[in-house]
């Protein structure tokens, strides 16, 4: 599974750089974004309504993204 | 230095009769109106009338109104005088922070917010609490449908928060308390108005000597320079509310038309004057700033602008998207140019940022 490790990096950073990686996967391909940054959470939750992929919160500052759609 | 032509920011300049009003005000409203000098007299013919155009415009009688300054104060008496009776307190995700503060130090419940701004009751939360009900929300201008959430939750003490709604929402009749801010109708800032509707449920919390009646000393040259302002907005706030509302539209519809925007709440359910939008991988501060490059000044929720680099709780809690957000607050002098610029100015640096 890819990684991308995005502590320190701050909005909207995490979910910029989540964005260049989901582009070059396949459908139900699978990443992890690790971030540490308190809006990380929230704008994973507004990212994935809006691009129809799935996120699951696996820690505090780990998340495994499902790519659902092409976008 | 970039001129700024268009305010967009929720702070806005005094309304001009108000201005014109506080240093008269200062001239002949110095005295204090307990006294029994002669210009203590005219200090006291002076509040009495202030107060009673505030008490005709907020459809609240005299004897219920208590200026306060500065107006977050009327958070802690208006919440705070109510819990001395009461035992939970139930508020809204999307509150002020103030608020919250005071839910910190009493036993609470939190009412959350749907993608729309709308808080979803509990149902029956019990007689023995106090519901503090914001009527429309600061940063994004939803409005409650209050009297749904206050027959929901069946609370026995009401406190509403009309501090964003001012005089263009009316208050629900069931209240116990409620708290006004003089910027929500283009009066100066620093001073607010607390409405004791049901006295008998409500206690003085701070230290006192007189519960009965809180001496609170606001400066009368403010308390004036509010009533003025909040006459003449009165006579204003339709018209107004009218062109706020085609600018409003004017802007949902450009902004729309870009990719990747979340625009919080309907603006058939929102303030008409105000409006949030978020932009899929845009930086809130960059993009700020590039705006006011463009002489159009906006504010922004998003983490990158906060001091404390926390997003909004209020757009976290909507679930709506926290960077790249900015809002705007469309102003009684705000003109078609000026909307037309800010949109150029908007989908430019948008554009720029994602490319």
């Amino acid at each position: 599974m890819n990684e991308i490790d995005a502590r320190s990096l701050r909005c909207p950073q995490p979910i910029i750089e989540l964005g260049k990686v989901i582009s070059t996967m396949r459908h139900s391909d699978q990443v992890t974004l690790l971030s540490d940054d308190p809006a990380t959470e929230p704008d994973l939750s507004a990212w994935s309504r809006m691009t129809g992929n799935k996120f699951e919160k696996i820690s505090e500052s780990t998340f495994v993204i499902t790519k659902l759609s092409e976008r | 230095m970039v001129r700024v032509t268009g305010n967009f920011q929720s702070e806005s300049p005094l309304h001009p009769k108000a201005f014109e009003v506080l240093s008269a005000a200062f001239e002949s409203g110095w005295a204090d109106p307990a006294k029994l000098s002669q210009a203590s007299t005219k200090a006291a013919q002076l509040r009495n009338n202030a107060l009673e155009t505030i008490g005709k415009a907020l459809a609240v009688s005299v004897d219920s109104i208590v200026p306060i300054s500065p107006t977050s104060l009327g958070y802690f008496l208006g919440i705070q005088g109510l819990l001395l009776n009461s035992s939970t307190l139930i508020h809204g995700a999307t509150d002020r922070k103030d608020v919250f503060a005071i839910a910190a130090k009493t036993p609470h419940q939190l009412l959350k917010s749907d993608l729309d701004g709308k808080l979803i009751a509990a149902e029956n939360a019990g007689r023995n609490s106090v519901l503090a009900l914001q009527i429309a929300n600061a940063e994004t201008g939803v409005i409650q449908k209050c009297d749904e959430i206050i027959a929901d939750v069946n609370s026995d003490h009401i406190f509403l928060d009309a501090t964003t709604s001012g005089i263009r929402v009316p208050l629900v009749d069931d209240f116990s308390t409620a708290l006004f801010d003089s910027r929500s109708w283009y009066g100066p800032s620093g001073i607010g108005f607390l409405i004791v509707k049901k006295p008998s449920q409500w206690s003085n919390p701070l230290p006192h000597l007189n519960a009965a009646h809180p001496n609170l000393d606001v400066s009368l040259p403010l308390l004036l320079a509010s009533a003025v302002a909040l006459e003449n907005f009165s006579a204003e706030v339709e018209d107004a509310s009218t062109e706020a509302r085609k600018f409003n539209e004017q802007l949902r519809s450009a902004f729309s038309q870009m990719a990747d925007v979340d625009i919080a709440g309907s603006l058939n359910s929102s303030m008409p004057h105000m409006l949030s939008a978020s932009f899929l991988n845009c930086n809130g501060e960059e993009l700020l700033r590039a705006i006011q490059n463009d002489g159009y000044s906006v504010d922004s929720g998003s983490a990158c602008t906060a001091d404390n680099l926390e997003p909004s709780h209020v757009l976290a809690a909507m679930g709506v998207l926290t960077h790249g957000n900015i809002r705007i607050t469309i102003h009684p002098d705000t003109t078609q140019v000026e909307i037309d610029g800010l949109i150029s100015s908007v989908t430019k640096n948008v554009n720029q940022q994602r490319s």
